[in-house]
């Protein structure tokens, strides 16, 4: 069932990539956000529609990544701190924690500010630096924010966080427990990312990326203001990765340490590399395909197996041996990514006929 | 004063078997400029063959007497030889088809491939830590007011022994000699007869064969090894490799101890759950006041 | 009245002096060139004026502005641009797009516009893609601006780099070798190019190798060798001046 969802949106995203037709393109994607919309009417369960709501937020998450690595060619390998950041916003102010139930609506838009503003203060250091050493200066900061909320127990509630987070209403009906409010909300969540994203692409703050990911000298000398450019990077690709957090601990009605550490940061980037870096709509690609795999595909496996040998597999075990490979299989044979854009499949086909001279 | 004392111990402890990593990082990125992210899981490695010879050994009941001093060189040996052959079989397999791609190419590559060995090392070993064998008797010296482990002072001297033997391989042996040019110049090294392919292969043999050292030394040191244990000692190394400055290997030596002694002080003062927050703390003014590190220099770009 | 003062400037690498108490008058509206054998320092001189380097010694006045301390950008908004003598083109992106970087400090979309795409945004783009277009047709290369600019050819990028840096509108271009590589016909059409670049407006700064270019195109030369200028005049002094000789030449013997 989740397999037919997710094999419509991603056949959808796949037209949209081939068809050179503007007209076709925005029709497909009109029908595909009919159909995700309408679909659930007649067709699914709240499990499925679980899992799809997670599958959004990963996506969501990943466009936020795409801006920061695909556009402007930073290696951020800590991204995780800033859903943590958003969860915990939710967490600490629409919880018994202190007593505070703010509403979860004005706590995407704060937790985007929140998120951003990190984004900008933990980025300011870092913007010097340059390819791997940037790569793990970021690691380190998304090693150093869940440790840190981890310690403040007082605050944080500790290694074991916060529960009991409050159920979100709209115009005074309550969430109750159903998942299909945020299954919507992500939905219009990733619709207002991608077109973020598109307009950011083709706008001048996005040709400023383009051109320090490609010579940073030379980005210079056109008078670009590179360290505003890439606080401007992280700050956005933060905020998108901070109202990702909000949903994710409202509809977990939890947070805790555990839930983002370096793993999620790699998982946010294996994505990125399968889909194809810098390309919006691979990059969409890439994340249901992982999550999928992940949250139903392992599982389900998993007790096909066990089913038929009467053994008990854990196929959970080997989710890191399966995005290791993904992330090695895709370089080496397929750099470019599933859905490649034509800056990205330059760069590396131009790599590969370097080497064939060599 | 005797507390002093003994974290100052403990750091120089650690810090020798963050060096024996960090030198992994630093001869690697000296010659690919290339983070081998997997090397911390190297080292896991190798605590964990020398962890299974023991405890092979030990089963047959071959460890007292001369056998136990035959039985720690074995296990020694069999995972300095398995972690040089992993490395150098990494390096085979995943690294040298993109010597040419895009920077961040290798570098995610290698974070998959690290993925790859935790989960293989988890498999194999199971997720929980294992103890690893009691093998060095552990009886404490005074020396002054200082109280250290006879172990303490096994895993220091084997450390520092290391150290030297490789300085002494990179200085004066023909192949030490090639490392260091094509370090410095790839193309130009070919051109004078230099196998780049071979000296790179023998980089990350010797890389291994350090992390191999380190896994045993960090198995007798820990007390046990875990199949994450090379996650944060890589990354603590790695940012030992930065503070010394990456590429040279004094640095690499000198940045070990320095976070091994930052890293038992600031357990010491402010408890161990901030130490990666000290410790990354430190990796980031690093980079960002003197990005070349402590013994590093740095070259302004050519235009 | 000259654009481009320079003082007594100096910048050491270790012990190599690569330029040594250079003193030079730039007048506004001049095609002004500088030759001088290998490693000269000339291209060093350029990475001072766009603050790649900083100068040890001595200064450096742009329009009546002194640059000490000023970083590459902010010099780029004196109204100065370059190309380099190892092309620096966005490789893996269009030339269209190349020359839209350049018109970057020409725009003024804010970063709101950009992640709303407001009526300014749209507009300023398409104005800077209506002008990229035509600094392309400037240059003599359209046609190719959907390619990529590192599938273009050696001469089309180094003309597609001239595009770039005159989408700034530059009161001061800064050529480096920009016929390195070229054949004698694009030699031609570079210098028809560079003097209609001139009579735009624009001051030219022009290192290059070929001497009958450059005796062609400039008023005035200044010589460098091992970081000193050695001469500054006319086409036909510098052609006749025995120290140029001699630097070229090597000494009499
Ligand atoms: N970043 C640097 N570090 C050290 N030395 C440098 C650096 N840049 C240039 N040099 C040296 O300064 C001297 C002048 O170099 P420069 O590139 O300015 O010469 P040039 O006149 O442009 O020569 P060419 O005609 O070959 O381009 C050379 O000896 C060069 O090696
Ligand atoms: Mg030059």
């Amino acid at each position: 069932m989740i397999y037919a969802y997710a094999f419509v949106a991603i056949a959808a995203c796949v037209a949209i990539e081939r068809f050179h037709n503007r007209k076709a393109k925005i029709a497909i994607a009109l029908a595909l956000a009919a159909f995700l919309a309408v679909g659930p009417r007649f067709y699914g369960n709240e499990a499925v529609f679980s899992i799809l709501a997670d599958a959004a937020v990963y996506v969501m998450l990943a466009l936020g990544l795409n801006i920061v690595v695909g556009f402007a060619g930073l290696l951020d390998l800590g991204y995780a701190a800033f859903f943590a950041i958003g969860a915990y916003t939710y967490g600490m102010l629409a919880s018994p924690q202190f007593g505070l139930h703010l509403p979860f609506w004005a706590l995407l838009f704060l937790a985007a500010a929140l998120a951003a503003l990190f984004g900008a203060l933990l980025g300011a250091p870092t913007l010097r630096l340059h390819g791997d050493y940037l790569a793990i200066v970021t690691l380190g900061f998304g090693e150093i924010v869940p440790q840190i909320f981890q310690n403040l127990t007082k605050y944080t509630g500790g290694p074991n966080g916060i529960a009991a987070l409050d159920v979100p209403t709209f115009f005074g009906h309550s969430f109750g427990a159903s998942v299909m409010p945020y299954y919507y909300i992500a939905l219009v969540g990733i619709a207002l990312a991608l077109w973020i994203s598109r307009n950011l692409r083709e706008s001048r703050l996005g040709r400023s990326w383009m051109a320090i990911r490609e010579d940073e000298l030379a980005a210079k000398h056109a008078g670009i203001d590179v360290l505003r450019a890439k606080l401007a990077a992280f700050a956005i690709g933060a905020s998108f990765s901070g109202i990702g957090g909000v949903l994710f601990a409202a509809k977990l009605a939890l947070v805790s340490p555990d839930l983002f550490g370096f793993q999620v940061s790699v998982l946010i980037v294996s994505m990125l590399v399968l889909g194809g870096m810098g390309n919006i709509v691979g990059v969409v690609v890439g994340s249901l395909l992982l999550t999928i795999v992940n949250s139903a595909l392992l599982p389900q496996i998993n007790s096909l197996v066990d089913a038929s040998f009467h053994t008990t597999l854990d196929l959970s075990n080997i989710h890191f041996l399966i995005y290791g490979a993904i992330l090695v299989g895709i370089m080496l044979f397929r750099p470019e990514g599933l859905l490649p854009n034509r800056e990205r499949r330059a760069e590396l086909h131009h790599a590969g006929e370097a080497e064939a001279e060599a | 004063m005797h507390e002093f004392l003994a974290q100052l111990a403990n750091g120089v402890e650690l810090g020798a078997i963050y060096a024996l990593i960090a030198l992994g990082y630093t001869l690697v990125y000296g010659i690919l400029e290339l983070i081998n992210f997997a090397h911390g899981d190297v080292y896991t490695f190798g605590s964990f063959t020398a962890l299974v010879v023991l405890v092979a050994l030990r089963a047959a009941n071959l460890l007292h007497g001369a056998g136990l001093i035959l039985g720690i060189v074995a296990a020694l040996v069999v995972a300095i030889l398995a972690c040089a052959l992993l490395n150098a079989g990494i390096e085979r397999l995943a690294y040298r088809r993109l010597r040419k791609a895009p920077r961040l190419a290798p570098l995610i590559t290698a974070i998959g491939v690290s993925f790859m060995l935790e989960n293989l090392i988890e498999l194999w070993q199971g997720a929980a830590p294992v103890p690893f064998p009691n093998v060095i008797p552990n009886p404490e010296l005074e020396i002054g007011a200082l109280q250290v482990g006879v172990q303490q002072i096994v895993v220091v001297a084997l450390a520092i022994a290391t150290m030297i033997a490789l300085h002494f391989f990179v200085k004066r042996s023909r192949l030490g000699k090639a490392m260091r040019a094509v370090a410095q110049d790839r193309d130009a090294s070919s051109l004078v007869g230099i196998d780049v392919d071979r000296t790179i292969a023998i980089t990350f043999l010797i890389a291994g064969a350090l992390a191999g050292v380190a896994g045993f030394v960090g198995g007798v040191s820990f007390g046990s090894a875990w199949f994450l244990n090379g996650f944060g000692a890589g990354l603590r190394a790695f940012t030992a490799a930065v503070l010394g400055g990456i590429g040279n290997i004094a640095g690499a030596m000198l940045g070990g101890f320095l976070i091994g002694l930052l890293e038992s002080f600031s357990t010491w003062f402010i408890g161990g759950q901030w130490s990666n927050v000290a410790v990354f703390s430190v990796l980031i003014l690093v980079l960002v006041f003197r990005p070349s590190g402590l013994l590093g220099e740095s070259l302004p770009e050519k235009v | 009245m000259s654009l481009l003062e320079l003082a007594g400037v100096s910048k050491r690498f270790g012990a190599l002096t690569a330029v040594s108490n250079v003193t030079l008058d730039v007048e506004e509206g001049a095609i002004f060139g500088i030759i001088g054998p290998n490693g000269a320092g000339k291209s060093t001189l350029f990475n001072l004026l766009t603050a790649i380097y900083r100068f040890d010694e001595g200064s450096i006045s742009i329009g009546g502005t002194s640059i000490a301390g000023l970083t590459t950008q902010r010099i780029a908004r004196l109204g100065v641009a370059r190309t380099f003598q190892n092309l620096r083109l966005f490789g893996n992106a269009s030339a269209l797009a190349n020359v839209m970087v350049g018109e970057h400090l020409l725009l003024h979309a804010n970063i709101i516009d950009s992640l709303l795409d407001t009526a300014r945004e749209r507009r300023e783009r398409a104005e800077a893609e209506r002008r990229a277009r035509e600094l392309l047709r400037f240059v003599g290369i359209a046609g190719v601006d959907e390619h990529f600019a590192r599938n273009l050819s050696y001469g089309t990028q180094r003309r597609l780099e001239i595009a770039r840096a005159l989408a700034a509108r530059p009161r001061l271009l800064l050529l480096d070798e920009p016929a390195a590589g070229l054949n004698p016909s694009e030699k031609q059409d570079l210098l028809a190019l560079i003097r209609a670049i001139r009579d735009t407006g624009a001051t030219v700064l022009l290192i290059e190798h070929d001497m009958g270019l450059v005796m062609n195109l400039c008023e005035r030369i200044a010589v460098l060798d091992y970081g000193e200028k050695i001469a500054e005049g006319t086409p036909s002094e510098i052609r006749e001046h025995p120290r140029v000789i001699e630097a070229y030449l090597g000494a009499p013997t």
